[in-house]
Order: structure tokens, then C-alpha cells, then sequence
């Protein structure tokens, strides 16, 4: 028994990591599913989610107000941008992934201008510790999981059981029928991007506490949410949360051992090999 | 009721419909005729808001809907069952019927179930599993289940057999008497179109080539000769 305890921390760790991925890479794969659209500022809302709190907190707002308002503000902007800029597009798909990339490097140099290039940080609420079994883990990070695990499970309930759900899994099978049936594609559109940008949102508030906020944050987490969702399948939440488990998983325990450069050369490795042996994801669609 | 006037449509810069005109009295059977190619499933989804007229009017009971989105059209009162039917195969029976309801809530109607007795034993079953004949009544059911005061359907008899089409032109005549329904329904089976059909309309290149009384086709009609080729 003893041998594992030194383990147990890594293991939480990685779990915490692949946990604040799966929200992350849900909201892309949500994006992704509904409207076609590649978003390369995913990054940049989970950054805004992150700055959100550091602002919210800087002005007194209690932590975990300032989280709930972090991913409703990033909802919001999500919202925005779908109906500014994405809606437009929708005759041009393959245009949204630029139109996203440049809202991304905007949203980047805008925080830069508003806030600076430099490191900011966020206390954590809490920095008690929880002891069991021999095992000391940091309570906030167990809480981070706990949250990110709820809404997991929420948004799978969302999709699978309401009629908001429904009406969105039309509209990715059939979106011609579903619009004839009566169901406002373009609604479903906004409040999918909400749901998206708002995950971002919520895992970047999350995370601040744990990392330095700074306006490149984002790119990381971007790029492993794509190769989670490369790896795992984008066409359900299993495989969403098998993509993040393998890349994020690996990610956060290789970093134990190995440069950040070298446990990201891995990791591409294992997302070449997974992609070679399975083109359409870990967890294949019917 | 339907008048649809000088309507142009297509997609991009190649026009479909070249001005189509005709009016589908209320509570009617009308029946749209021609061969493939013409422009009977661009009509349908120009008339459901899914093709964007270049031109010309659609007005539903006074009120113009051309141009506008297709929820819009759906909120009117106006149901389809495209051709091919437009199943979501991966959803359940229940699931399918629920989404023809409105989108946002609302339970089936039990008149749907009193129609379609055999889908009350199928909800949960996945509505890809169903045979052809089933997925035909599911979709007829799905369009029903919002209580649509005009219907389009677009070949609804495609790929089902001759006992069938029989039974559906019976459904339909009960329906329409029922819920004193306005039913455009374009077809290519002259079986069903003379059972249940009032007018015919034939569409040739994308216009209005002539119509007929339903009673007076007879399949050695110069008519089906000239517009269906048979």
C-alpha cells in the first residue's frame, strides 16, 4: 500500500488536468458539432476567463462569485461573436477559421493593451490541505475537479435530455429538416457558442489560481484541446473525455520528468501514432 | 390556403422555377405532377422557406411568407415531409415525434397515436431500425404532431409498395376530413394523386404547364402522356 502513495498526488494532478481539458475541449467540440466552425479563439476565451477573475477578485468580489461571473461573461462575449461575426459567415465556413484566428490575436494585443504583457496572478481561496489515507492533497484542486466533473455531467444531461438538447442534435444531424420542424438554427447557434465560450470560460477561472494569467495562456490548452479531440473523436462526449484523458493525462505526468519541450514532442508523438491507428478518433460513431 | 405567385427560385445563379403561379385552396387535396427535374422538391422547399425566392409571392392564408426563414414558415402552421422523409435515424421514434411537436416543448398530440396506432408500440425503438413503411408513417407523424393547417409532402409513396400507397391514401383522406387540413402533395404515383387529390397541376420546367380534375385522369390521358411520359 505504501508504494502508492507517493503516486496518489500525480495521479490527482493529472486528473485535475485532464478534468479542466475535457471543459475546454467540450466547448470546442460543441462549436465544432453545431455550426462546422473551427474556433481558433478557444484559447483566447479560456485566457478571458482567467483575467475575468483577476480582475473580479482585484475589486473584492469573493472567488467563487467572481468564477460564476467569469464564465457568464465569457458566455456573453461567446454569444456576441457568433452573432457579429460567425453568423455571417455561415455560407463560408472554411472563412470562420480565419475570421477566428484574427479575433484571437485582437482579443490577445486587446489584452495586452488593457492589462500589459507582463504575469498577473489570482489567490488561491483556499490553501488548506485534505488528508486521507496518508495522502495530502490541496483542497482547492479538489474542488477545481469536483466542479469541472458537475458540469460535465450537466452539459452531457443537457444534450441528451432536454428539449434544448434535442433541438441542438437536430440541428448538427439535419439542419434543413430541424429548421423545417421549427427549430431556430441560428438560436441554437448563439446559445451553443454561449455554452462553448462559456466552459472556456469557467475552465480559465478555474486554472488562474493555479498558473500565471498572461495573454499567451491560452495557446497551450488551445493546441492540447485540438489533439485531445483529434485523438479521442469529436462525435460524442466519450470520446472527448478519452482524447483528454490520453493527451492530458501524458502531458501532466511526463511533465514530472521531462522538459516541457520534450513531454510535448511525446505527446505528439502519441497523437500521430493514435491518429495512424484510429483516423476518426479512440471512440468511434455508430 | 396557398397562392403562389410569378415565384422564381434556385440555387445560385441557376433558376429552378421560372415563375410558377397556382393556388392550393384551403382543405384541398392538390396535387402537384412531373418528372424528375422539374422543380417539384425545389417548389417544396422554396414554399418551406429553405430556398430563397428570387422573385415573386407566396402568400398562407392572406399573410406573404415568401422569404422568410424557415422556422418562421414551420410557426405558420405550415408542415413537410421532404422527400426521402428527413428521419433522424439516430434518435428514438419518441424523440423524432417530440421534435415535430415545436422545438422548445409540447407532448404528442393522442390523435397522432389514434392515426398512427403502430408507432404508440415503437417509441423508444430507434427510428433508424424502422423499415421503409414505418419511416414514412414516423416522418407523416412527426409532420402531424404540430397540428399544421397545411401539409407538404414530396413523394411520400417513394419506395413503398402498392398495398402501401393504398393504405396511405386512406390515412390521408381521414386526416384531411378530420382536421380539415390543406394538403399539397407532389407526386409521381397516379394511383394515389386520383384517390386522394382534387386538382392536379403539372410542373414542366420549372412553370405551371396546365391542370386537370383528378377525376378525369385517366392514365391514358393525353395529359400523363405529355407531362409524365407514361
Amino acid at each position: 500500500m505504501d508504494a502508492i502513495i507517493p503516486w496518489a498526488p500525480l495521479v490527482l494532478d493529472a486528473l485535475s488536468a485532464v478534468l479542466l481539458l475535457a471543459l475546454v475541449a467540450l466547448g470546442l467540440v460543441v462549436i465544432f458539432g453545431l455550426m462546422g466552425v473551427i474556433n481558433l479563439a478557444h484559447g483566447e476565451l479560456f485566457m478571458l476567463g482567467a483575467y475575468a477573475v483577476v480582475v473580479a477578485t482585484g475589486a473584492g468580489v469573493p472567488f467563487w462569485i467572481a468564477v460564476a461571473i467569469a464564465a457568464v461573461l465569457v458566455g456573453i462575449f461567446g454569444w456576441l461573436v457568433s452573432l457579429v461575426l460567425i453568423e455571417r459567415l455561415s455560407a463560408r465556413p472554411l472563412d470562420t477559421i480565419l475570421a477566428t484566428w484574427g479575433l484571437a490575436i485582437a482579443v490577445r494585443q486587446g489584452v495586452v493593451l488593457a492589462f500589459g504583457p507582463g504575469f498577473r496572478s489570482v489567490e488561491k481561496p483556499t490553501d488548506a490541505s485534505l488528508s486521507w489515507g496518508g495522502i495530502t492533497y490541496p483542497e482547492y484542486r479538489l474542488q477545481v475537479m469536483a466542479i469541472a466533473a458537475v458540469v460535465l455531467v450537466l452539459m452531457m444531461l443537457l444534450f441528451a435530455r432536454t428539449r434544448f438538447g434535442l433541438a441542438a442534435r437536430a440541428a448538427i444531424a439535419r439542419p434543413d429538416m430541424a429548421a423545417a420542424l421549427g427549430v431556430d438554427v441560428k438560436r441554437v447557434w448563439r446559445r451553443s457558442f454561449f455554452l462553448g465560450a462559456a466552459l472556456a470560460g469557467l475552465a480559465g477561472a478555474l486554472w488562474a489560481p493555479l498558473i500565471s494569467v498572461e495573454p499567451n495562456m491560452g495557446l497551450g490548452f488551445l493546441v492540447r484541446a485540438f489533439l485531445s479531440i483529434l485523438v479521442g473523436g469529436s462525435a460524442s462526449l466519450g470520446g472527448v473525455l478519452v482524447g483528454t484523458g490520453i493527451v492530458g493525462g501524458a502531458n501532466s505526468v511526463l511533465a514530472q520528468w521531462l522538459s516541457g519541450l520534450s513531454a510535448q514532442i511525446v505527446i505528439f508523438l502519441i497523437a500521430i501514432v493514435a491518429i495512424r491507428l484510429r483516423p476518426t478518433g479512440v471512440v468511434r460513431s455508430q | 390556403m396557398l397562392e403562389i405567385s410569378g415565384l422564381h427560385a434556385g440555387y445560385g445563379t441557376s433558376m429552378v422555377l421560372h415563375g410558377v403561379s397556382m393556388t392550393i385552396p384551403r382543405g384541398t387535396v392538390t396535387a402537384l405532377m412531373g418528372r424528375n427535374g422539374m422543380g417539384k422538391t425545389t417548389l417544396c422547399r422554396t414554399l418551406m422557406g429553405l430556398v430563397a425566392p428570387a422573385s415573386g409571392s407566396i402568400r398562407h392564408d392572406e399573410a406573404e411568407i415568401a422569404g422568410l426563414p424557415p422556422h418562421r414558415v414551420a410557426a405558420r402552421g405550415i408542415a413537410y415531409v421532404p422527400q426521402g422523409r428527413g428521419i433522424f435515424e439516430r434518435f428514438t421514434v419518441q424523440e423524432n415525434l417530440e421534435l415535430g411537436v415545436a422545438p422548445w416543448g409540447g407532448r404528442v398530440p393522442a390523435h397522432v397515436y389514434r392515426w398512427f396506432p403502430l408507432l404508440a408500440d415503437m417509441r423508444r425503438r430507434t427510428a433508424g431500425t424502422l423499415s421503409g413503411g414505418e419511416q414514412q408513417t414516423l416522418a407523416l407523424a412527426r409532420a402531424l404532431a404540430a397540428n399544421p393547417t397545411t401539409l407538404i409532402l414530396d413523394e411520400p409513396s417513394e419506395g413503398l409498395q402498392p398495398s402501401l400507397v393504398e393504405e396511405m391514401a386512406t390515412l390521408l383522406l381521414r386526416i384531411v376530413g378530420e382536421r380539415r387540413m390543406t394538403l399539397f402533395l407532389v407526386e409521381q404515383n397516379l394511383a394515389l394523386v386520383r384517390r386522394t387529390a382534387t386538382i392536379v397541376a403539372f410542373l414542366v420546367d420549372g412553370v405551371i404547364a396546365g391542370g386537370a380534375a383528378a377525376r378525369e385522369l385517366a392514365a391514358n390521358s393525353p395529359l400523363i402522356h405529355r407531362h409524365l411520359g407514361l
